[in-house]
């Protein structure tokens, strides 16, 4: 059970919160090809590494926030994009 | 309207050990008002208080720094009107009556802390949050809003989550409680 | 039966003044408080405890503490318990476990016969082939032989177990001298401490030392037990270290339960286990009245248990030199002492219940009925793996060391080196110091950054650096294997031999040989086994020790009983404001998701009937309801619905669905604006969470713009549906200040009123049975008296309640589908059947180009009202629909029932594009393997598909 920094909250249990994956920019629905809406649906980085990571404070301030995750230490930093 | 009973989602009375080291009783009945609103709005000033921290309001009022940008006020049964009526609406600002909405419980005395660490996974020590913080996260797997609003010789918790939670939610705390010498009568189960 | 009990030692646990009656085996025994199960048997006479898992030789004690492989008892209805550190209690039912018929008599032994067929990799070699006789014949008769107790899984009689969390600065693991000087240390330093040994109580190796050792260990209980902020929790193990230094800790004998599971959030974890020490391999290594050491120091000091009368001692170390002593203060006859540092060694143990004589290196056969060794020490270094440490090997101390820890981690103790009681105590202290002085900063972070907390009265605590003076690290023979084969995994059965021989096969890496063999995975989890294992495997690969590497150490540290890993079981259970109604008249329950709810009253077709026909009351109060305000919500409404909300007029309700982002149909419900700026939104009861979740990301991370407030109200609102074409007219006789009439009040408006005298109800008109009804949303508090006053009120009328069961039948007559029954994870839009609602042309949607992609297809499966032929045959819901001659599937009934307007069966489907035409016939496989005809419906709604009777 690792810990979350949320922004609000301070640090908490990850089960306190909902792990929405890594961020994903969402295309524009008006001019993106199908192609492009279903990278956008479906196909994520996934490295053993750092990954930028939405996370829903479900239990507490209610809040969706981005963090930077190391997958393969689960050290955590703050997102330049949050 | 005045005239007709509230009735409360949990049947049990008060709850207590012999020791007196902890008592559980339910006050759903309070009146819980919830404010939605910008900092830099008219309400958000006049409640003061910050994400985490509550205040006694010169009327009685509990005001709650819920969550950011959200307060929940809590007050005597019945004062549901009054406390709508008591905050400044320019802007944009939602005011709900949560009093429904809610169950409610205080959980008093020396072992509330043992208690609570059966079912949730806060750090209540003094230093992490001492009187008046006011908090949320899972007891016994039901999100609930936390106040610590210790009464003048007890340390005392609020306890609110969700009302249909909330027969269910008292009788789990009731089943943290029994190793603390409480008697928990038998159709309080959770099983 | 002789006793071997001692004169009173001044270190000894038990008290004498105490008897405590016990059963081993069915024969009625009796020990004192302080006394384990082994140690009361011992000083019995009890020599033989188990039997070996594979060969089932006799086996006595070997360690005489938690790890002992040889003392697993069935306790009652507990199977596997720690015979070596479980304390003995009154009335104690205790029996040995795997054997067959009886501990003295075990037909296992002939196994040792065909020894040869169960040498390594037997079971993979054997089982294979045929694989029918896996089920029928192998698996049966292997269950006869497995080792481990019973388990009484029928009849448990061991109460609840319980779960509990702690935040602790510095937890510590371990007990010893230095785990003790660590948590006191560590509380003087300002931090909260807790401090967990395996054993009932501390002090570790002093326990069974001289009076030096004894006088220190009084001095720390005493300052440990008189420091509020150290926590002790004797007889529990940490299990398991997990990232964020999570840490599982196994509380037993708790007086509320059994075991209980304690999981912690520690600012420093300090790793302090000891020493382990290691059996020796050679011929007879297992037979009764070999034993380590440590064993007979402990049988001795502790529980004043005579372990033999004539031994030979072979000794590395001091603690083998310690033991010397021990024997012959207890009048044992030590017949010779080996000394492994001079070269003196031991080929082989003979006996077959004990010992009963020892061969040397120089070929003297000794007589005598205890063998002691004392051969070195393994370091458990679990907790440290599961850190990220791979410990190094030492060739001149001949043991492990940790070689790189994270900073919340540190060990001390004899894991970490050598020394005397007062040196390990110092590097206890100052390993307590600095652990203290990390979490404290870790704690100062954490309260600056918890809105709950005030911020710190004092500055961050400055960090220190690591200068404690290591442990020395003291050369030791490396003795592992003498020059016969022996048992390396006692627990497993596996020998010198059977790693030597996996290693020819190609199992050479320390891994893989783990594996095949199974060597050090037995209940041990290789405390005793791994290093042996590792030298026997470089032994074979001749090379080093240190090149061999070891298995990494997983979590737990020590089995881990399933009870206390569910610990006290939470299934919350949401229940309406009405639910104690329902259950007081007769309802039966349902639950769906976490909501109880009634599924009946009694008879479900009666209740759809009299919906039908008068009136009926239907409590929907798990519907979703979010309460939503601001100028923005029509745009939020616009783009979380497939259709078109900026015309809803205040008063107004709609009908909406949802899809998400990859097309699929996600959720539906009906919206209504009550004012200006306010709408209540409804979601189906399961999908109530997650709407609300859903639009709460779009409006901060999408939307941050728009001024929306979203509340959820679903417990706070009653929801009562009325239904029927007598429901205006009992509405009538409650509603004070609405005009019901068909003209003010039409089909799909929203109104807000007095019902029965209660303010706030919001009552909305919709129909999802089909007929006249009307929705009552009522503040909880005054529901039951709403809902009362609707049944004391329609006597006259016939009103009824009615259940789940038949709102299905009546929702499915007039073919309204529902998310999730009807459609599933690959529904789009155009199967739902939502042509007419979805608006492609809107500027954004949830979804909107796969929705635009979705219609444009041809090859999507379309949901149809069917009806079997047959009018009798309700086929199951999920039955598959075939082609006829086929087994080629074309859909399936996804919704079914007997419709009592109708009295026939009616259906909804999903079907190939190809069948959706009305009037197509269709196969249907029922699941009894016959298939019946059924005919797909022109309209969804089997009955009144106009909608006459709602509009009224």
């Amino acid at each position: 059970m690792i810990v979350v920094p949320c922004p609000n909250c301070g640090p908490r249990n990850s089960s306190d919160l909902r792990n929405a994956g890594e961020v994903a920019p969402r295309p524009d629905p008006e001019t993106a090809s199908l192609t492009e809406w279903r990278s956008y649906l479906y196909l994520r980085e996934n490295p053993a590494g750092w990954v930028t990571e939405t996370w829903y404070c479900r239990s507490g301030c209610r809040r969706y926030f981005t963090i930077e995750r190391n997958t393969a230490t689960n050290e955590i930093r703050e997102s330049e994009n949050s | 309207m005045s005239e007709l009973e509230f009735v409360s989602p949990v049947a049990s009375g008060p709850l207590s050990a012999a020791g007196g080291g902890i008592s559980l009783e339910d006050v759903s009945d309070r009146t819980k008002v919830l404010v939605r609103a910008g900092r830099d709005t008219a309400a958000g000033t006049h409640l003061k208080v910050t994400y985490g921290r509550s205040r006694r309001r010169r009327d009685g009022a509990l005001i709650c720094g819920s969550r950011p940008d959200e307060w929940t006020l809590l007050a005597d049964p019945g004062q549901g009107t009054e406390l709508l009526a008591s905050l400044p609406d320019e802007g944009f600002v939602s005011v709900v009556d949560i009093t429904h909405g809610r169950a409610m419980f205080r959980l008093s005395g020396l072992d509330t802390v043992g208690v609570l660490a059966k079912v949730c996974n806060i750090d209540l020590t003094d230093d992490m949050t001492p009187d008046g913080a006011v908090f949320s996260g899972s007891v016994a797997k039901v999100t609930c809003d936390l106040v610590r609003n210790d009464l003048a010789d007890r340390r005392s918790y609020l306890v609110s989550c969700e009302r249909s939670f909330g027969a269910y939610l008292f009788a789990a705390i009731a089943d943290a409680c029994s190793e603390f010498g409480i008697d928990v009568p038998a159709d309080l189960t959770i099983h | 039966m002789s006793s071997h009990r001692l004169p009173i030692r001044s270190s000894e646990l038990i008290d004498r003044s105490t008897s405590l009656s016990f059963t081993w085996n069915g024969r009625a025994y009796v020990g004192h408080e302080g006394d384990t199960i082994a140690s009361a048997l011992a000083a019995a006479g009890v020599e033989v405890f188990s039997r070996g898992m594979k060969y089932h030789r006799r086996r006595g004690i070997l360690t005489a503490n938690h790890w002992d492989p040889n003392l697993s008892v069935q306790v009652g209805d507990e199977p596997n318990v720690r015979a070596g550190s479980r304390r003995l209690v009154d009335g104690m039912q205790v029996s040995a476990q795997n054997v067959w018929p009886s501990l003295r008599w075990d037909l296992g032994t002939a196994n040792r016969l065909v020894g040869r067929f169960l040498s390594v990799g037997f079971y993979y070699k054997t089982f294979m082939r045929p694989q029918f006789l896996w089920h029928n014949l192998y698996q049966r008769i292997l269950r006869k032989f497995a080792p481990g107790g019973r388990v009484n899984w029928k009849t448990g009689t061991h109460g609840e177990y319980d779960k509990r969390y702690a935040h602790p600065d510095v937890l510590v693991a371990g007990g010893g001298p230095a785990g003790v000087a660590a948590a006191l240390s560590a509380a003087e330093a300002g931090a909260s401490v807790m401090l967990v040994e395996q054993e009932p109580e501390l002090g570790g190796h002093l326990r069974w030392g001289g009076p030096d050792d004894l006088a220190v260990l009084a001095d720390l209980r005493q300052a440990v037990y008189s420091t509020p902020a150290i926590e002790v929790l004797c007889d529990s193990i940490v299990t398991g270290r997990y990232d964020h230094n999570w840490v599982a800790v196994l509380q037993r004998s708790h007086e509320v339960a059994p075991e209980r599971l304690i999981k912690a959030r520690v600012g420093s974890l300090i790793v302090a286990p000891g020493l382990v020490e290691r059996p020796y391999v050679f011929a007879g290594n297992d037979i009764p009245g070999v034993m380590l050491a440590g064993a007979v120091r402990r049988l001795i000091n502790l529980w004043a248990v005579k372990p033999g009368s004539r031994a030979v001692v072979l000794s590395a170390n001091s603690e083998g030199d310690a033991a010397v002593l021990d024997l012959e203060s207890a009048g044992v006859e030590v017949v010779a002492v080996l000394d492994a540092r001079a070269g003196e060694d031991v080929v082989e143990a003979r006996g077959r219940g004990r010992v009963s004589s020892v061969q040397t290196g120089d070929g003297r056969i000794l007589r005598a009925d205890l063998l002691v060794t004392a051969t070195g020490w393994t370091a458990p270094t679990s907790l440290l793996n599961m850190a990220g440490d791979r410990p190094v090997y030492d060739k001149v101390a001949a043991r492990y060391f940790p070689q790189a820890l994270p900073d919340n981690v540190l060990a001390t103790g004899g894991i970490a080196g050598d020394g005397s009681t007062t040196e390990l105590t110092a590097h206890g202290r100052e390993t307590g110091l600095l652990a203290a002085q990390r979490a404290l900063r870790l704690r100062h972070d954490r309260r600056a950054q918890t809105p709950r907390s005030p911020a710190p009265e004092s500055d961050r605590p400055a960090a220190i650096a690591d200068s404690r003076i290591p442990l020395r690290r003291s050369p030791h023979p490396e003795c592992y294997r003498s020059t016969t084969h022996g048992l390396v995994d006692y627990s497993e059965d596996v020998s010198s031999k059977d790693l030597i021989q996996a290693a020819g096969e190609g199992f050479d890496s320390i891994e893989l040989m783990k594996r095949y063999t199974t060597v050090t995975m037995g209940p041990g989890q290789g405390k005793l086994e791994t290093v042996n294992a590792a030298a026997v495997l470089a032994e074979a690969m001749a090379v080093e020790m240190a090149d061999i590497g070891t298995t990494v150490w997983r979590p737990p540290f020590s089995p881990v009983s399933l009870g206390a890993l569910a610990g006290r079981i939470f299934e919350p259970v949401r229940r309406s404001a009405l639910q104690d109604w329902h259950e007081a008249n007769g309802a039966t329950n349902l639950l769906a998701g976490q909501w109880v709810r009634p599924d009946h009253y009694g008879d479900p077709m009666a209740e759809a009937s009299n919906v039908r026909e008068n009136v009926g009351l239907i409590d929907v109060t798990p519907l979703g309801k979010l309460d939503l305000r601001g100028p923005d919500v029509a745009n939020l409404l616009d783009l979380v619905y497939v259709n078109r909300w900026q015309k809803l007029e205040v008063g107004r309700v709609r009908y909406g669905a949802m899809v998400a982002e990859d097309g699929v149909v996600s959720d539906d419900g009906v919206t209504g604006r009550l004012a200006e700026d306010h709408y209540l939104m409804t979601t189906t009861s399961s999908g109530a969470g997650a709407v609300w979740e859903m639009l709460e990301d779009w409006l901060q991370t999408y939307r941050p713009d728009w001024e929306v407030h979203v509340t959820p109200v679903t417990g706070g609102l009653t929801s009562i549906n009325v239904a029927g074409p007598r429901s205006r007219e009992l509405l009538e006789r409650l509603v004070d200040n609405v005009d019901l009439s068909a003209d003010a009040f039409p089909y799909f408006s929203v109104r807000t009123g007095i019902v029965a005298g209660v303010a706030d109800c919001i009552i909305w008109r919709i129909g999802f049975t089909g007929e006249l009804s009307y929705e009552v949303h009522v503040p909880s508090g005054h529901a039951l008296h709403v809902w009362e006053s609707l049944l004391s009120n329609g006597s006259d009328l016939g009103v009824a309640p009615f259940g789940i069961e038949a709102q299905r039948i009546l929702r499915l007559e007039k073919g309204h589908y529902i998310v999730g029954q009807d459609t599933d994870g690959l529904s789009k839009a155009p199967t739902a059947g939502l042509d007419g609602l979805v608006r492609l042309d809107k500027a954004d949607t949830i979804g909107l180009p796969e929705l635009r992609a979705a219609f444009e297809r041809t090859d999507l499966p379309v949901l149809v009202g069917l009806q079997p032929d047959d009018p009798t045959i309700v086929p199951d819901e999920a039955c598959q629909i075939v082609e006829a001659g086929s087994n080629q599937i074309l859909g399936r009934v996804t919704s079914s029932r007997m419709s009592p307007t109708l009295e026939r069966s009616i259906c909804l489907a999903q079907v190939d594009p190809s069948l959706a035409a009305a009037g197509t016939s269709v196969t249907v496989q029922l699941v009894d393997g016959r298939r019946i005809t059924a005919t797909v419906q022109e309209h969804h709604a089997h009955v009144d598909p106009e909608g006459a009777r709602q509009r009224v």
